[in-house]
Parts: structure tokens; sequence; C-alpha cells
């Protein structure tokens, strides 16, 4: 195969979700440089065809009257009505006493699940998808709980999405101050006296220095941390996390509690900074001194600084991205290489691009071709993007792959997905992807019928012919041997023309249940 | 009933088996005697807070420390279900963990108290790392390779490989069995295990992984495990799988994860395919926030899989042996969100026929200041490794315990087994 072709299939499948025949010849037509300029600054907001197949998007909601609770039943085919609404918009979901079934008040997770994947497949901004999804499980909160599932759609607009490919300071700071984070990590109900430490553990941990910097031996005594007596510590300890958690009390949303001398706060899920509930004194944070009493969320913003900015931050960052783009196993050197852009780039309003730039211009994008699993979401994304196919996500259709081990949104543990291939290649794992290509090509779960005789490509008539063709499109390289595999075990003859439809279907569903499409 | 292969044989037809098998069953032949212990690993995730699980009721620093509604009371409407130590402090359950008293009083049930690592970590991540790997400490000595303190017991006691020898209820293999390169995932069998598409899709796929590289190892394994697992289970007259049927009326709970896990843990233990290890995990117990109402559904859930699945492997009681622990334990002090922050002390729980139960096992350090860990967390008085040494100590000899637990001695027996 000429590498001229080569180049834009793992283009869509190392940076994007999966090789589509329309972005193959965008590639091809604007250049790999181009491509990748434009994929870097991607203009706000879905491009016109994405967005229409969001608004004429419908997805079935179903639950049995609750009397009771003056619920009437429900079942119907209804449009995504949360997407862009505000937090207070949604927050009401949650106030209306027993009034509102359960269904009602998860929907919005179910809303982003559909747009979610309608994005992958058809969004011509592939980069900033694959990074939206990649914040979304580094700042991961689990939607499954409603008070989360309300917050989901201003998480995804206005924080991962807004600063995708942003200043990573401000994403950082914007998920500080998110409905969805201040629920999911209890932040919301720290308070002065006995701060909740959920949320700073997880800051230090998850979100910024990693934990490999966490000095746990080091407990209490912070001036044995390499560094700190030169006020540059190299990690953290259980220290650090208790005194920023105070530093974060008063950081909440507007969730109608009440507040000094028994005034409530609005009911809107927005964020707000109470005062009254905020430790004012001393601390002492990454050897940091601060004042007793600053003014109003300086403690907060303060920790923040300090660990967007520490070095650890910048190499634990790189370390995941690396990870997710390009290999399990990261090379130290590549990982070095894109911390210092980050890291020299702190400053910048696109620091996470020019991070970006750097992993999808390195030689390894290449050179480890193929050797990261794909998740069960990629893989349905990545399929439904190579047949071509106009694949609707139905409510049986996200069951089935929060049955896969992806729960999108939904992950129950702070850490997101896990992204080694150990963890989406086991036994289950297996059977399950097998499933998930087979029920989209059968179409099990109403995602509609693939229309297998006019997407095949022109100019195939045989057996042969059209395996062949579907090797090059779905797996980028046509492979003689597992195309005969195929037809010997089918028992179709290479030369002939396919039976009927039900067969031409098995044959393509066997070509993306082969090994090279599980990776990229 | 205890199901022979025979029988399975005649259930199935050995056509069918015959048509599913791969050369895993090379080693059926030699499958291992009815005899064999059976190991399951509950892993609480998140950190149970277990003195709201098992508290000294009557501790003046335990009420002190907490609202009524965060810990285990000794008297009132919502009392702890009292275990009748005999020691100074009146160490109760929590009212919703009926079963785990029945249990308990039937001597099937060990609580040690006060396990946990050495290391002071507070990361959920970094001391379920070290537990799962059976190491105690991240900053001493590891052993070589890292691989799950359950796949090096395994290697230890050796014997044939049957259908499923090590199982994890997960959707990956956990990291206590990382390296078994022949664990299942088995999160249910309701549906069956089979390779989806049929014969048809089972040839292609047989011949498509028959290659080198990550995924086609995975997916060569994956082929043949399943289909002989799927082989195994019995079916009705339409070929699906008939419901399982839980014996001695046994009840769990299919809503819940840990109902679900722990029944698919009885049934192949009771399917004979040579089951040895299985890892099965209950998450939801990082209580920061909102403990009290969260607490007792984990407490009632736990409890009542826990019975569940004691009634349902009656049969096989004397070889099944299920050793429940949790990263740490939760702060002594409730935090202001009604919750509370990652601690350091834990507790064990063994289940087991083989188990000297009906009793509270190991040093208890005690809740008064000085004894607190830091000054404000439960102490560790047990290594988590004395009640898994002693739990599979008569299996091995004591120079493979060694290699299973590299530099661990024993600083005081707990007398878990009888």
């Amino acid at each position: 195969m000429p590498a001229t072709t080569l180049a834009p299939f793992l283009a869509c499948t190392r940076l994007g979700f999966g090789a589509s025949p329309r972005d193959i010849e965008r590639i091809r037509a604007q250049g790999f440089s181009r491509w990748l300029d434009a994929q870097l600054a991607p203009p706000s907001g879905d491009d016109a065809d994405t967005a229409s197949r969001i608004a004429s998007a419908r997805l079935r909601i179903k639950y049995a009257a609750n009397p009771g609770q003056e619920i009437a039943a429900v079942d119907e085919a209804r449009p995504l009505h949360a997407l862009d609404q505000s937090i207070s918009e949604t927050w009401q979901l949650l106030d209306g006493g027993q009034k509102v079934a359960n269904q009602e008040r998860v929907r919005p997770r179910y809303e982003l699940v559909v747009a979610t994947l309608l994005r992958g497949m058809h969004s011509p901004w592939q980069l900033r998808e694959r990074m939206v999804e990649f914040w979304h499980d580094h700042f991961n909160v689990q939607g499954f709980d409603a008070q989360v599932a309300v917050a989901l759609p201003t998480y995804d607009r206005d924080v991962i999405r807004k600063h995708a490919l942003g200043n990573f300071r401000d994403l950082l700071g914007a998920v500080a101050q998110s409905t969805a984070m201040l629920v999911y990590l209890n932040n919301r109900s720290s308070r002065a006296g006995s701060a909740n430490e959920n949320y700073a553990r997880e800051l230090f941990e998850l979100h910024t220095l990693g934990r490999g910097a966490y000095l746990n031996a080091q407990y209490d005594k912070w001036r044995a941390v390499p560094g700190a007596l030169q006020g540059k510590p190299s990690g953290y300890i259980d220290q650090d996390v208790y005194e920023a958690a105070r530093a974060f009390t008063g950081w909440t949303i507007e969730d109608g509690g009440t507040v000094a001398n028994g005034r409530k706060l609005p009911k809107t899920g927005r964020f707000t900074y109470v005062d009254s509930f905020h430790d004012g004194y001393q601390k002492r944070i990454l050897a940091r001194e601060f004042d007793p009493f600053r003014p109003a969320m300086r403690d907060g913003e303060d920790v923040l600084d300090l660990v967007a900015t520490h070095p650890a931050t910048a190499n634990f960052v790189a370390g995941k991205l690396v990870r997710r783009f390009i290999e399990d196993t990261p090379p130290p050197g590549l990982v070095a290489r894109v911390a210092d852009v980050f890291r020299r780039n702190a400053n910048a309003h696109d620091q996470i691009a020019r991070t970006m730039r750097a992993i999808a211009t390195a030689p390894e994008l290449t050179e480890a071709a193929g050797r990261k699993a794909r998740r069960p979401a990629e893989l349905v994304i990545a399929l439904a993007r190579g047949l071509d196919h106009e694949l609707t996500v139905t409510d049986q259709f996200i069951g089935v792959l929060d049955g896969s081990g992806q729960r999108l949104f939904g992950w129950p543990a702070p850490t997101g997905h896990p992204d080694d291939a150990a963890s989406w290649l086991g036994t289950q794992a297996m059977r399950q992807r097998w499933q998930l290509v087979l029920g989209v090509l059968e179409n099990s779960w109403g995602t509609g019928e693939f229309d297998a005789p006019s997407l095949t490509p022109s100019g195939t008539h045989t057996n042969g012919e059209i395996v062949a063709a579907w090797q090059e499109r779905l797996l980028g390289a046509r492979d003689a041997g597992q195309a005969q595999a195929i037809l010997t075990a089918m028992k179709l003859p290479d030369d002939a023309p396919p039976q009927n439809v039900q067969r031409l279907r098995r044959m393509v569903a066997y070509v993306a249940m082969s090994p090279g499409f599980q990776m990229r | 009933m205890h199901m022979k292969r025979r029988d399975l044989l005649k259930l199935t037809g050995s056509a069918a088996l015959l048509a599913a098998t791969g050369l895993r069953d090379l080693a059926f032949a030699n499958e291992p005697g009815a005899g064999d212990t059976v190991l399951v690993f509950l892993f609480l995730r998140g950190g149970c807070d277990v003195l709201n699980l098992i508290g000294p009721s009557n501790d003046a620093a335990y009420a002190e420390a907490r609202a009524p509604d965060l810990r285990v009371l000794d008297s009132g409407d919502h009392a702890g279900l009292q275990l009748l130590t005999g020691g100074r402090d009146d160490f109760r359950l929590h009212p919703e963990a009926a079963p785990l008293l029945e249990l308990y009083q039937q001597k099937h049930l060990a609580i040690v108290h006060a396990t946990g690592l050495a290391d002071e970590t507070r990361s959920h991540f970094v001391a379920q790392d070290l537990m799962e790997r059976g190491w105690l400490d991240n900053n001493k000595q590891r052993p070589s390779g890292a691989n799950g303190w359950m796949t090096r017991w395994l290697t230890e006691i050796g014997g044939a490989h049957g259908l499923a020898r090590a199982i994890s209820t997960t959707g990956a293999v956990a990291k206590s069995l990382e390296g078994q390169r022949d664990a299942l995932c088995v999160p249910n069998l309701k549906y069956g295990y089979g390779v989806p598409g049929g014969d048809e899709a089972r040839a292609v796929l047989s011949s498509l992984y028959a290659g080198p590289g990550l995924a086609a190892t995975s997916g060569r394994d994956a082929v043949a495990a399943v289909a002989a697992l799927d082989a195994r289970l019995p079916r009705g007259a339409d070929h699906r799988p008939l419901p399982y049927e839980p014996a001695h009326g046994a009840q769990y709970d299919e809503n819940t994860d840990i109902g679900t896990a722990l029944s698919t843990v009885a049934r192949l233990i009771k399917l004979d395919v040579g089951l040895r290890a299985a890892c099965v995990d209950m998450g939801g117990w990082d209580t920061h926030e909102g403990q009290p109402g969260r607490f007792n559904n984990l407490a009632k859930n736990l409890s009542r899989a826990l019975a569940a699945f004691w009634n349902d492997v009656a049969s096989e009681q004397n070889r099944v042996l299920l050793i429940a622990t949790t990263e740490f334990g939760r702060r002594l002090r409730s935090n202001k969100s009604n919750g509370t922050d990652h601690g350091h002390g834990g507790a064990t729980l063994a289940l087991g026929g083989c188990v000297d139960g009906g009793r509270l096992l190991g040093p208890w350090p005690g809740l008064h200041g000085d004894a607190l860990d830091r000054g404000v967390d439960l102490a560790v008085a047990t290594d988590y490794r004395s009640v898994l040494a002693e739990a599979v100590a008569p299996t091995v000899s004591p120079a493979a315990l060694q290699r299973i637990f590299p530099g661990f001695r024993a600083e005081q027996r707990l007398g878990l087994l009888r």
C-alpha cells in the first residue's frame, strides 16, 4: 500500500476515532500538516452536520406510573433537551420533591452519551473529541448519581469541551468550580472544622501531581521532602492533602443549604463561595506558607496555581497523554519532551494544543501503531466510521455499551476508565467486543440496518474481493491469510459473489472482529 | 449435590463438549480432587469504615469522635449485634449485619480487627495495589515480577489447570491474579458464556486469532476458554442456559453486584471446573459524605450476599475459604459532611469450613489518643498478610509461603484455621 494512503489512515486511528472514507479523503486533500493545524484549533461548537444530527436525535425514555408520587407513566422517543441547558435549569430536575422520576433525573447522562457517540462518529474535529474523552477520564465524575447527572451537560460543554485544547490551569480551575466535581468529590459539603478531604486528595493524586509524587513515607515531615526547604518540594504528603482540604472549604454550590444566620442559599446548583464555611487560618501547602484570613477563594486559587505548575504535574499529564495516544508503556524520552512543552507553555492559552502537537508529530505515533487496545466506545465509533454506516444510538445500545465495561460518564472510581490493554482484552472483554461488532452489523439493538450492498466498496464482486476491500477500509491493509480464514470457515468460494445480504454482513463483521480492528 | 464430570457429560452431551474443547481440556483429565481449597478473595474497595461495621460500642473515645449514626451503638433501638468476645470492649456488628452474626455464631466466620499495611499510604490506589500484590510497604523490597499474590499461590500449589482455575467476577482480571494467563473474567453466567455468532464465528475467530500479538493471544485464550466453559452450563431443550438455582434456598439479591458476583462464584465451584481462586469486588465504601444511609445498604448487601453464598456452597464448605478485606479503614473522627476520610487500620473477615470462627482475632490497639495511628486513625495491629498467610499455609510449604509473601514474618499466630 502506498505511503500516501497509510498516513491518513493512521492519522484517523491514532488521533481520532478511526478511519472514515470522508476523513481519509479530507486528510489526503489537505495534507497531514494542514489537517493537524486545523485539528488543534477547531472552531468552538459543533459543525453544522453534527449539530443537526444531535438536534434531530431521539432517545427513548420509559418508566412506569407511580401514583403515590404523582408520577405518570412515560414511554416516548424524546429529543435531547438537556444538552443546551444551564445548570440552574437542569438542577430543577432534583427540586421537584418526589414528583420527578429518577429516570428523568439521570436522563442528562444518557443524552450526553448519545451526543458524545454522534460527535465521535461524525465530527470532523476528531482530535478535539479524543481530548474531550481524555479529560472526562482524567477528571472523572459518576453520572449514575442524579446530582452528578444533572450537572453533566454543563460539565461537558462549559468545562471539559471548552478547555479541551486550551490552558491546563484554566481547565483545572473550571473543574474545581464545576457542580459535577463539587458534588462527586464532596467538596460542596466540606466545612471548616473537619474538612472533607476527598477532592483535595484526588486533586493531588489524580488531577495533577500523580501518585508517583505521593511521598507518603514523609507523612508529617514536610522538611524532609526533597526541595521543600528551597520552596520547591518534589512531591506531596498527607499534610498537604489535609491543608489543601482546608483551603477549599467554602467552595460549594447553591443547593438550598443553610449558611450563617439562617440565610439559605438559592437552589440553582451554581458554584458559590460561602465565607462562613471557610477555614481562614494559616496553612502550609507544598512548603508554601498561607497567611491567615486572606481574601475570598485566595487559598483555593493559590493551591490550584501551585499544583498546575508543579513539575510533577507536567510529567504526570504528559505520561498519561502519551499512554493514551502512543502506547501503554510510555517511552520516557517522549514523555520528557512532551512534559517540557507542557511546562514551557504553562501560560499559553493553547497550552494543551501545543502539547498535543508534540505528540501528533512524534515518530513514535507511527512506530508504535497497533499497540493500543481500543476501548468499547471507540471500537463501535470506529466501526460506524469505517463502515460509513448511519448508526442510531438507542437506549438498548447504550445498555449494551454500559455492560461492556465502558460506562461513559458513569465510571465509579475517580481514576476514570483504565487505559491499558490488560483491562480491555480479558476473556469477558473479548466476548463483549465481538458481540458489539456483530450486534451493530446485524442490527440487534435497533441501531439501524447496515446497508451492506451499497456500502461495500465499489468495483468488488467476488467474496474474495469484498473481504479484501473491507480489510483495506477497516484495517488499513489487506491480509490474504486472514481473508482466506474467513472464507474457509464460512464455506464460501473466493471467486463467487456473496450469496445474500446476511452472509455479506457476516463477512464484514468478521473483518471487524479480527485482532487488527481491536487495536489502533 | 456435587456434580461429577460424567453427569455433566450426560447433561450437555459429550459431542457438544468435545466439539468445544481446545487445548485446555487436555488438562481436564487430571481435574483437581474435591478436597482442594477454593480461595475467594473479596475486596471491599474504597476503604471500608470498619469502625462502623465492627465497633467497640462502649468505648468512650469512640462515642466522643462520632455521631451515633456513624458508629455501632451498645443500646437503644439501633443497638449493634453483640459479638460476646469476653473482653472489656463490647464489640458489636452493625445492625444491618445480622446474617454475619449468624455465621459468626455458627463459628464459620472469624473477624480480624485492625489489619492493614505497614505502609502509611492513604491513597486507595496505592494501598489496593500493595495488597493485591501481597506487599507490605511501598518503600521496601518487592518480590521479583509484579504478579498478584494469588497468582504466586496458584504457582506454588501447582496441579491441573481445569477449565476455570482462576476467575475474576469483574470485567478485567483483578490485580491479585495479575500474571495468571489462564484467568477468566466471569461476571455472570446467566446468559451463557459462549462466543457470539455461534459455531461458525468460533471457527473464524480461532483462525483469525492464531497469530502473534497481544490482541491475538487474548482472543485465542478467550475463544478456547469461553467455549469450553459455556459447554459445561446446563441447558434446556431450547439450548438456552437453564436459570441457576442456588442450593438450600439460598437467596442472592441479583440487583446487587455482590449478590450476582458471589452467586457466579458458587455456581462455578459446583460446576466442578477446577476453580481454585476467585477474585470478587465490592465497591462503594468510600463514604466521605452522607455515610449513614450508604453504610446501611453496604452492610446489608455484604452480609446477605455472604450468607447466601455460604448456604449455597454448603456441600463444599469444607474446601471453600473466603477472605474479605479492604485497603484501609477510615478516620476515627467524622468530618462535617457526615462522612469519614481515609484512615489506616482496617479489618479482615474469614469465612470457611476450616476457619476457627466465632472469634474476634488479633490484638486490639484501642482508640484512645496514644493508641491511634498519627493520633487520628485506628492503628494497624496485624499485618494483613498474617491473615492471608495463615489462610493458605495448609496448602503450601513454609518455603513456598515465603515466595508468596516475600519478607513476611509472622509476629504472632492468629490461629485463623482449625
